[in-house]
Order: structure tokens, then C-alpha cells, then sequence
């Protein structure tokens, strides 16, 4: 005789908690690092933002390693390591490309395929849906802004050729987070903004790509040409987030007649009236008309 | 009963159109259509119902809460299928239910299994892990449905859930849709423009026309409400005309049966006292029941 039972599955209610708002936002924030670096995706949409952390990271492995093969009174010499201030000169492309490629996946896609929709017939709300957007696209931006950095200065600490102390290897770090975070906080605030403004993904990274390009042509031409004041740096948005990376570094920077806090108080108005704009344009979308 | 939406005097404007102007509708628990032509209102009362618009003018009551002011409770516990395409097509069915219930406040593991769940009952419990975009219409349709579904809501809101879908996948949704009112327990809203469809699977209407409720009710009183009983006597059929037409009824006359306009129990008696007076016998007297076409013909004036 056989065992074999059928059972009928039914609908099973669900009695249990429903957790807070904080936990949707978590768990929309998840989603979109997944979404932002291509992860359980196709191979496809990995390739890009997958190989451009790792094109961000190779450097660093690479100073880390001659650091430990060469002695250090070589270096010095010929300079063959940069500071860490000087590092994200040599992936300022990999950290536009990156910066272009997250904030557009993240935030158009949902406009463009109707999801944007259901996340708002859900407990989130306008803000809420953004806040959850802005923690999905901050940390893996930190990927390219703070990681490798973070790489160096731990590999050279390793190797010996890092701080001497264990109060400078603290002051470092200190300055490593500080500015990967801020340097984090510029782009999320400026590749979310370009992608408030389209629904297309390519025309949001080009937007962004050619924000950075232009503002740092155009600013030239005027000081440089022109003559003009030479403040007007601080609309170049290629150029501000690396020269507040150097003070607080305690360096000079790249232009230093723009006193720490004018660098500062521009990055916090880059960053304000991005997250303005964005929030202005989310609060003027109609859904379900 | 109490009712799950509740609206008073709900006026919506889109700039100088006006979308609703002063909807008054109770919606009872089971399964209700929203009726009505394209741009009847139906979505933006829908919008309305979700709290992502607010009202000019007028309350609303979802679950018994205001959804301008507690819009996330409310939307807590409503589930929401819209009309187009909102689905993102590398994404696995699976992985796109299961975020939309943790979404609704669902703790991580009770999402894994309610998904899977979900994607069961509306019949893609094999195709789960298969990316929405190489589904069919129809079963990104029953996707859409299963994320509406898998966080067990109060209240489920489709919006023409059946559009373009074949006979066969139509006729499946409609019947997944009656088992949710009915086996499920939970209340739907069924957002329409096909008159067969929410007869088909709905205890209710609201017909919306040009942004204001032309009928409401269940489809047994509305039905039921043609204004007219249905008489058939045995015999001195033109006698029975006659003396109902002396009483100041409109009487026409269908073969062997008499279509009496007027109110039921004004009808009734004047049936009854004539019938006696004639000394005639009566094989039939009914309400004439009225098919949905008849009364979204007569409530809109078609």
C-alpha cells in the first residue's frame, strides 16, 4: 500500500510582526547595491561596474607590492609611491566611470520598468524611497573612493613602509575615511541628481560624465583665459572632490589659493543642491494618475 | 459590514482637469470592480486609495485609516498590481516577490517561503527562478499579482489586471482572482473597463464616469434594480394591461408576460389588488433583473 498523501497547500495568512519602515528601507538599500554592482544579474551587467572597482584597486596593490620589494630609500627617490592623497589621481577615471555607471542603474531603472510604482504603493514613501537610494548608492561608491586607500594604507603598514606609529596609522585611517566618505557623499549626491533628470540609464551616465568634463573645461577656460576669479574652481565638480580629499590630508591641493573652507562649504553646496534637486524632481513625479 | 474604502465628497484636479469631481462610495469587504471607460478616474482613485496623490477636496478612508496621513500603515497592508509593465526583466521572479514582500515590513526568511508561496498559487511555482524578462505577458501578469499578494494584505488592488492577456490566460487570472476573494479571504478592487469581466468575478460595483460614481452596490442589487417587475398571469392578460395602465403604470406587453415599470412594492400591490379584482391567477411576478451592460448603459447615460 502506498504512502502517498496530497495534501491541499492553501493560502497561509501571515499573523506574525510587521517590521518598521527602517527595515523596508534596509531592505530596498540591499537591493540596490545588488542592482548598482550587477550582482544576481547576468554576466553582463556584472562586467562594467565589476571591473571598474577592480581597475581602482589595482594600483594600489601595485604600490603595495613595490613598497615590499623595494627598499625604501629607492622610492623616496624616484617618488615611485604616491600619498594618499595623490592615489585617486591615478583612478580618477575608474571613479567617473563608476560614479556614472551606479547612481543611473539604481535610480532610472526603477522609473524606467515601472517599479517605482510599486515601491510607492508599499509602506516607503517619496523620501523615504530616496533616503533608501542614497544608502544603496553611498557604500558602493565607498568601493572606489575609500577601499583602495583603505588597501594602501593597510598594505604598506604591512610591509613596513606605512606610519611609524601606531597614532599616525590612527590619524591616517582617520583622514582615509574622512575623505573616501565625503568624496562618497559628493558623487552619490551628484550621479543620483543626473539620474532624477532621465529615465534613460545612457543618457544619465553621459550626463554625468560630461558634468565632470565640462565643469572642469569651462572653469579653466574662464580662470585660466579669461582671467577671472580664480573661486570659480570651486564650480569645477571634477575637480573639488580630489582637492577636499587633499585638505584633509592637510595638503595644499592642486589650487591653493581656495582657502580649506571655501573647498568644504562648496562640497557641502554640490552635495545639498544635488540631493535638492533630486528630491524636487521626486515630489513633482505623478504616479498612478 | 464595515466598509474598506470609504469616500465623501473625494474631489482630484490634475491642473484645470478635473479627474474626480466629488465621488461618494462605501466599498464592502470580497471582491469589487471599478468600472468605468478610460479616464473614468479609475486609477487616480486608485492613487487616491494608496495615498500617492491627495485629495482637493473631500475624506477618504482606507482600512478604516487616512491614507493622506498614514499613508504607510495603510499601504502596509494593501497589495498593488499596476497596469503596466513594472517589472524588471533580469531580475528572477523569485528574487523580485521575495523583495517585495521584505518591502512590506516581512521578516527575510518568512519572505523566502512566501514567495515561493505566492508564485505557487498564481501558477509559476515551476518558472520561479527564471528572470521575469523571458516570461510571457501572462505570467509577468501573474508575477505582478504574486508581489502584490506574498505579504498577505488586507486589501489588493488591481489595475486591469487582465490586459493583454489571451482568452485562456484571462479566463485563468479571473478565476485566480475570484479564489482570492473567496479562498484567500482577502478583499479585492478590481480595476476595469470590461463589463463581462467584473461580472464574471466580482460580489460588487462602482461605476465611475467622467470622475463621478454613477452606480454602486452589489451586482445582485444592482441587477435587481431595473425598475420594473416581471408579471406573468394565467389567463385576461389584456385585461390585467389594462387595469394596471387605469393605476397610471407604464405596462408592456412580451408575449405572455407583462414588464411593469414603476416601485417594486407599489407594483406588487397594484398587481395583486388588480389580479384579485379580475379574479386571475399569476404564474410569475419578479423583479426584472438587469445585466452590468444595463446598468453602466443607464448610469452613464450610453
Amino acid at each position: 500500500m502506498s504512502n502517498a498523501q496530497i495534501y491541499e497547500q492553501g493560502y497561509r495568512r501571515y499573523d506574525g510582526p510587521r517590521l518598521p519602515l527602517r527595515s523596508s528601507i534596509t531592505s530596498l538599500a540591499i537591493h540596490s547595491m545588488r542592482r548598482g554592482l550587477g550582482l544576481r544579474r547576468t554576466f553582463w551587467a556584472k562586467l562594467l561596474p565589476i571591473a571598474t572597482v577592480v581597475i581602482a584597486y589595482v594600483p594600489a596593490a601595485v604600490f603595495v607590492g613595490i613598497a615590499a620589494l623595494i627598499p625604501d630609500e629607492i622610492t623616496d627617490e624616484v617618488d615611485a609611491i604616491p600619498d594618499y592623497a595623490d592615489y585617486f589621481g591615478n583612478i580618477s577615471a575608474a571613479i567617473i566611470l563608476f560614479v556614472a555607471i551606479v547612481g543611473p542603474e539604481v535610480l532610472c531603472s526603477d522609473r524606467r520598468n515601472g517599479m517605482l510604482g510599486m515601491y510607492l504603493a508599499s509602506p516607503l514613501t517619496r523620501e523615504t524611497y530616496l533616503l533608501a537610494k542614497v544608502l544603496g548608492v553611498l557604500p558602493v561608491l565607498l568601493l572606489v573612493t575609500l577601499g583602495p586607500e583603505l588597501l594602501l594604507l593597510v598594505g604598506r603598514s604591512l610591509v613596513d613602509a606605512g606610519p611609524e606609529s601606531v597614532g599616525d596609522f590612527l590619524l591616517v585611517l582617520l583622514r582615509v575615511l574622512a575623505s573616501g566618505i565625503a568624496m562618497s557623499a559628493i558623487y552619490t549626491a551628484i550621479s543620483l541628481a543626473a539620474a532624477s533628470l532621465t529615465d534613460r540609464r545612457a543618457f544619465a551616465s553621459a550626463g554625468v560624465i560630461l558634468l565632470i568634463l565640462m565643469s572642469g573645461g569651462v572653469t579653466a577656460a574662464l580662470v585660466e583665459e579669461a582671467d577671472l576669479d580664480r573661486n570659480l574652481y570651486l564650480l569645477n565638480i571634477g575637480f573639488l572632490p580630489i582637492e577636499l580629499v587633499y585638505r584633509v590630508f592637510g595638503e595644499p591641493g592642486g589650487e591653493p589659493s581656495l582657502s580649506t573652507a571655501s573647498v568644504a562649504l562648496a562640497s557641502l553646496a554640490w552635495t545639498l543642491a544635488s540631493g535638492a534637486l533630486v528630491v524636487w524632481r521626486y515630489r513633482k513625479l505623478t504616479i498612478a494618475r | 459590514m464595515t466598509a474598506i474604502v470609504r469616500a465623501r465628497g473625494v474631489v482630484k484636479r490634475w491642473g484645470s482637469t478635473v479627474a474626480l469631481g466629488g465621488v461618494d462610495a462605501e466599498i464592502q469587504p470580497g471582491v469589487t470592480g471599478l468600472l468605468g471607460a478610460n479616464g473614468a478616474g479609475k486609477t487616480t482613485l486608485l492613487g487616491l486609495i494608496l495615498g500617492l496623490h491627495r485629495q482637493d477636496e473631500g475624506t477618504l478612508e482606507v482600512l478604516g485609516l487616512d491614507p493622506t496621513t498614514a499613508g504607510p500603515e495603510v499601504r502596509a497592508r494593501l497589495g498593488y498590481a499596476p497596469e503596466h509593465d513594472a517589472l524588471p526583466g533580469d531580475v528572477r521572479a523569485h528574487d523580485l516577490v521575495r523583495h517585495m514582500v521584505e518591502i512590506h515590513g516581512l521578516p527575510a526568511k518568512e519572505a523566502v517561503g512566501r514567495a515561493s508561496d505566492a508564485l505557487w498559487h498564481v501558477g509559476l511555482g515551476e518558472e520561479r527562478f527564471r528572470p521575469v524578462g523571458t516570461m510571457s505577458t501572462g505570467q509577468k501578469q501573474r508575477v505582478k499579482l504574486a508581489s502584490a499578494l506574498a505579504h498577505d494584505p488586507a486589501l489588493l488592488l488591481l489595475d486591469e489586471p487582465t490586459n493583454g492577456l489571451d482568452p485562456m490566460q484571462r479566463d485563468s487570472m479571473l478565476e485566480l482572482i475570484r479564489r482570492i476573494g473567496t479562498d484567500f479571504g482577502i478583499s479585492v478592487i478590481l480595476s476595469s473597463h470590461l463589463l463581462e469581466e467584473v461580472e464574471r468575478v466580482c460580489d460588487g460595483v462602482l461605476i465611475l464616469s467622467a470622475g463621478t460614481v454613477v452606480t454602486s452596490g452589489t451586482l445582485d442589487e444592482l441587477r435587481g434594480s431595473g425598475g420594473a417587475l416581471v408579471v406573468e398571469p394565467d389567463d385576461r392578460l389584456d385585461d390585467l394591461v389594462a387595469a394596471l395602465a387605469q393605476k397610471g403604470f407604464e405596462v408592456e406587453v412580451i408575449g405572455t408576460r407583462l414588464v411593469v415599470t414603476g416601485d417594486d412594492i407599489a407594483v406588487a400591490d397594484a398587481v395583486r389588488d388588480a389580479s384579485i379584482a379580475l379574479g386571475i391567477g399569476l404564474r410569475r411576478m419578479q423583479r426584472r433583473t438587469a445585466t452590468l451592460e444595463d446598468v453602466f448603459l443607464a448610469g452613464t447615460g450610453s
